[in-house]
């Protein structure tokens, strides 16, 4: 009879959930960042009508170079050597990873802190900097130079370019003659209503994803 | 309370014109030499249309919105004596969709108020007017009243 009170009082007692999702968190926080280049692919396609945009990549590879922007290359063939020392690692990795398990699951608590603390100092560091670009740039160095979808408009029409964060307009300006068969020389390009400068760059204008550029043609 | 909608609204809005605009349009909120954004009050231009008097000139025009904003329509100024017989002297709009007792919606965008001007630039409404110098050209003197317009096309050249 004096089990009765027990078996009742598990189904409201909330500190007995255990913070799952919170040791996943700490994972990816170990992890490389994995935000970055998939982003813009989602954002590109998000947009109402945009006719014929087409998206070219400034790389000029274009296919495969998109391809390469978050897979790394594959790893070169290990002599078996290697791939003995590879499995000891990972085996010490996966011991290591349970020991580390079990002292999650006797102190979540530490963990939540731990979190939450990580947290509040992510937060404040991203209040402190700018508000604009100059937030996301800490998470991307890490996988390579940061990249963009700028959209060119002229009287017809949206096309995309996807460019660096800091390489010059001037190889922009280029590409979009080329492709428009003009000459360079006649092109104006304007953002916000200022002229651009070749010597100029997506970070220095503090330009986000998807936005435009126009071109105007000079009449002469 | 009203603020932070009205800030919130401002803050889409501009997000929205940023990725998409009509070409040869301008709109951005005023930011002062210390780079502070003032949302609202924004600094546009507008294009003449092509195959217009109009065209070739790129008209300035200041949007100056209210608390109450989207509530109430934001008021819309060109430069002071503007020619057009729907501009007041002193550069106000007069234009059904920016009065606030006739067509105003809170769902009108700031670029449909922008395009919405840009049509009322080569098609005046005479039942409305708002200037005397520019309304009796356009119903007496149209080749005279042409002429102004192109003249004031030529004043405001493109900006690059």
């Amino acid at each position: 009879m004096d089990n009765s009170n027990d078996e009742f009082e598990p189904l409201f007692d909330y500190t007995r959930v255990q913070p799952v999702p919170v040791i996943c968190l700490e994972d990816d926080l170990d992890g490389t960042p994995v935000f970055g280049p998939k982003k813009r692919r989602i954002s590109g396609t998000a947009d109402e009508k945009k006719q014929d945009v087409k998206e070219i990549d400034c790389d000029g590879k274009e296919e495969e170079a998109e391809e390469e922007d978050w897979l790394p290359p594959p790893p070169k063939n290990l002599d078996t050597n290697t791939k003995s020392i590879c499995e000891d690692s990972t085996l010490k990795a996966l011991r290591l990873e349970r020991q580390e398990l079990a002292s999650f699951a006797k102190s979540a608590d530490d963990v939540v802190r731990a979190v939450e603390e990580s947290v509040r100092k992510d937060l404040s560091a991203s209040l402190q900097s700018s508000p604009k670009s100059v937030a996301k740039q800490p998470v991307e160095p890490q996988c390579e130079r940061a990249k963009l979808v700028i959209s060119i408009q002229d009287k017809d029409g949206l096309k995309q370019f996807r460019v660096y964060m800091d390489d010059k307009f001037e190889r922009l300006f280029k590409i979009y003659a080329e492709k428009s068969k003009l000459d360079v020389k006649n092109l104006v390009f304007c953002f916000d209503g200022d002229k651009v400068n070749p010597d100029q760059t997506p970070n220095s204008l503090g330009m986000e994803e998807n936005d435009i550029l126009e071109v105007h043609v000079k009449s002469s | 309370m009203s603020g932070g909608i009205t800030r919130g609204r401002l803050t889409e809005e501009r997000k929205a014109w940023r990725k998409n605009h009509p070409h040869g349009f301008v709109a951005r909120p005023e930011t002062s030499s210390d780079g502070t954004v003032n949302l609202m009050v924004w600094h546009c231009l507008i294009p003449g249309k092509s195959n217009t008097d109009w065209e070739g000139g790129y008209y300035p025009l200041t949007m100056h919105f209210s608390e109450d904003y989207p509530s109430k329509p934001p008021k819309c100024k060109f430069p002071p004596n503007f020619f057009h017989p729907n501009i007041y002297p002193s550069g106000t709009v007069c234009l059904s969709i920016l009065s606030e007792d006739s067509g105003w919606r809170p769902a009108i965008t700031v670029k449909q108020v922008l395009v919405g001007i840009q049509d009322l630039l080569d098609q005046p409404n005479p039942s409305d007017p708002a200037q005397t110098d520019g309304y009796q050209l356009f119903m007496q003197q149209p080749e005279e009243y042409k002429r102004r317009v192109r003249q004031q096309a030529k004043q405001y050249p493109s900006p690059v």
